[in-house]
């Protein structure tokens, strides 16, 4: 037995953009260039073909978790299509050792006429359990999945949620070498989401395999040791968890596939309750600023995130506005405010900024806008900061004093 | 060619639990939240056999024969064979396209489907063979040895259909409207096939010229060792208005033999070799 896992070599894979001959009657004349002008090679382009993936090679040794991070369309999806073999790469090869399990749209063999236990006999096996097996990890199955009486009614009766508990919770008895999840873990409650990331935990720690997907950074960061971040098909960055993941975050604002309204941010502005001072005490309230312009009317979804270290603190990504719109006209200003209780340890943070178009694929990117390094406090050490006061003491049960203590934080 | 064969009846062998969960699923869809139910099995032969009674009927008025039991069990027989082709394709040319989600997220071996839906039609069939085995006694049929070809005849009708299943499940993955060529060939093809009547009717030469049509050495087969009781490695003369004509040739079931058997073959090696674009084209 190899130590490698997986192991991929320079594959490309080729697609077509936009339609292609569907019926008998586009055949014929097709089939005619093809005689008359013979087959194109297969490492050439042809008018309306793109490559979704360019000379992707990596190694996975066993037991190893990969993150695979990318924009959309930067081809994690059609990787994960090649390795759990749906496409065949067009170019290059690969090579995988041990039984492959695919968490990807777990629900997808799920017939909505049929009831629970039905789906989990059917889709087990669809994705590659034996009927014994199934009959054995049943009660646990419906255990896991949180289905528990409505096991006998149609799926279609089902919420989302439920349908896509029960499609994980059969995965996830599939015991494979080898684990592929594309971002299942956004499926079902923050109870449910819990219990799928310590499942995965104790997978890896039983030595298995795990190729992981997922725009998630902090999950990434929590489950992979290892990272492999695609842009338009080519590998960016490959190897160290921290330094591949800031990497993503680099590469956003040189993703733009269609040029529209390009917002763009032309301020940014901090100040916090000692004034635009860049240190801070921790927990101080600091309050940020940034200001942009678009060339089209456009609604436009700025935000920001904090990154230490190349880690993410917090980001707000999708924060939407907070349930807020704004809308701006073509050359008009617009800026946004955000101000927030610093409750950071100790360190030098990277506050980036970006501002993008609801819906659309371009967003105007910086992750080092402004470096705010927090002062370190007496009162706590550690990995995150509390505010933490000492509010009274006691001897043998008598008060000795009341502390009410100041930390002259605006509040 | 051999290695393509050997590998998709590995991956089905190995996928056989698979197979019968999806034809299990197949069957139940048919039943569950039908008004008819079972009566569905039995639906389309009956028709088919009234619709064979009304042209034999015409045909009696003309030529002034009389309409006989064995005629029905004769269109019967045939009728139920028919029945499982025609609806064997209509499920299997619909099975890849109609399981897009599933060919385009999990990898499986994708015969399973077009044979699922083989399977599904095969329950469906099995129980207007149990009807019929009840009917024919009563239609005048009695066991014959010649019964022994049944089981074979079986087979061949199985191995053909599940050849052009395969063909055309994978042809309408690819061309979307293979699917209304299939609807209209198989509306008319009763015509082309000797339900209603049998090759002999239709002259010497016609009589050939039906032989052509894989089917005919199968259906005509179950007919003459159900109902006349024909042993099969015998040719057949009939004599109309006093001329003997071919009604039976043992070269017949050789043909749709070897046509059934290389169809299956053809099909399963253009199927897997073509698999492998399933997910992109879908």
């Amino acid at each position: 037995m190899s130590d490698v896992a997986i192991s991929m070599d320079e594959v490309w894979k080729k697609f077509r953009r936009g339609e292609r001959h569907d019926s008998l009657r586009d055949l014929v004349p097709a089939v005619a260039r093809r005689i008359l002008h013979g087959a194109p090679p297969a490492d050439q382009l042809e008018a309306g073909d793109f490559w979704a993936l360019r000379d992707v090679s990596f190694d996975v040794k066993r037991g190893d978790a990969l993150g695979i991070i990318g924009h959309n369309g930067a081809g994690k999806s059609t990787l994960l299509k090649i390795l759990t073999r749906l496409l065949r790469p067009t170019l290059g090869s690969y090579v995988t050792h041990g039984r492959i399990g695919a968490l990807i749209e777990v629900t997808a063999g799920f017939h909505t006429d049929l009831t629970g236990r039905e789906n989990i006999y059917l889709n087990g096996s669809i994705i590659g359990m034996k009927r014994k097996d199934i009959e054995k990890r049943f009660d646990a199955i419906v255990e896991f999945s949180g289905i528990g009486e409505f096991i006998d009614t149609p799926v279609k009766r089902y919420s989302s949620g439920m349908n896509a508990r029960l499609g994980f919770s059969i995965a996830a008895h599939l015991e494979p070498e080898i684990l592929i999840v594309d971002e299942v873990l956004s499926v079902g409650d923050y109870t449910f989401q819990g219990k799928c990331i310590r499942w995965m935990q104790d997978l890896l720690q039983n030595g298995t395999t795990v190729i992981f997907v997922s725009h998630n950074m902090d999950a990434v960061l929590s489950l992979c040791n290892s990272a492999l971040l695609l842009d338009r098909g080519k590998v960016l960055a490959k190897g160290e968890l921290n330094k591949v993941v800031a990497e993503y975050y680099n590469s956003g604002g040189r993703w733009k596939p269609e040029l529209l309204a390009e917002p763009r941010v032309t301020t940014v502005e901090f100040s916090s309750s000692i004034g635009s001072e860049l240190v801070v005490a921790p927990g101080a309230r600091v309050v940020f600023r940034h200001t942009f312009e678009a060339k089209a009317n456009s609604e436009l979804t700025p935000g920001f995130f904090v990154n230490r270290g190349g880690k993410t603190v917090l980001d707000t990504t999708y924060a939407r506005m907070l349930g807020h719109s704004l809308r701006i006209n073509a050359g008009e200003t617009a800026s946004v405010e955000w101000s927030m209780a610093f409750n950071l340890p100790a360190g030098v943070y990277e506050i980036g900024y970006h501002v993008g178009e609801w819906g659309g694929g371009y967003h105007d990117y910086k992750s080092r806008g402004i470096i705010v390094t927090v002062a370190d406090d007496p009162r706590v050490k550690g990995e995150s900061f509390v505010d933490l006061r000492l509010e009274e003491r006691r001897h043998n049960g008598r008060v000795l004093e009341s502390v009410r203590a100041d930390p002259g934080i605006l509040r | 060619m051999f290695a393509d064969l050997k590998s998709a009846s590995i991956e089905v062998w190995e996928h056989r639990e698979l197979l019968e969960q999806l034809t299990r699923r197949d069957i139940k869809l048919r039943y569950k939240q039908a008004a008819m139910g079972f009566l569905w099995a039995v639906f389309m032969p009956c028709l088919i056999v009234l619709s064979g009674l009304i042209v034999r009927y015409a045909m009696a008025q003309i030529s002034g024969a009389t309409l006989r039991p064995s005629d029905i069990a004769n269109i019967a027989v045939k009728g139920v064979g028919w029945a499982f082709f025609v609806g064997a394709l209509g499920f299997a040319t619909a099975s890849l396209v109609g399981n897009a989600n599933l060919v385009t997220k999990i990898y499986f071996p994708r015969e399973v489907l077009p044979l699922s839906s083989v399977g599904a039609q095969s329950f469906d069939s099995s129980i207007g063979i149990i009807t019929l085995v009840i009917i024919l006694p009563f239609l005048g049929v009695r066991i014959h040895p010649s019964l022994a070809w049944v089981p074979l005849l079986l087979l061949l009708l199985v191995l053909f259909t599940t050849g052009v299943s395969l063909f055309l499940s994978c042809a309408n993955l690819f061309f979307r409207d293979v699917k209304y060529i299939v609807q209209v060939v198989l509306m008319f093809g009763i015509f082309f096939t000797p339900i209603f009547f049998e090759p002999a009717m239709l002259g010497p030469k016609g009589a050939y010229l039906a032989m052509l049509n894989p089917l005919t050495g199968i259906l005509e087969g179950l007919r003459l060792s159900v109902v006349e009781g024909h042993n099969l490695l015998e040719p057949l003369t009939v004599v109309v208005k006093g001329v003997p004509r071919v009604a039976w040739d043992p070269w017949e079931l050789a043909y749709s033999a070897v046509i059934s058997v290389a169809g299956v073959i053809g099909s399963a090696v253009m199927f897997r070799r073509l698999q492998h674009l399933f997910a992109e084209y879908v």
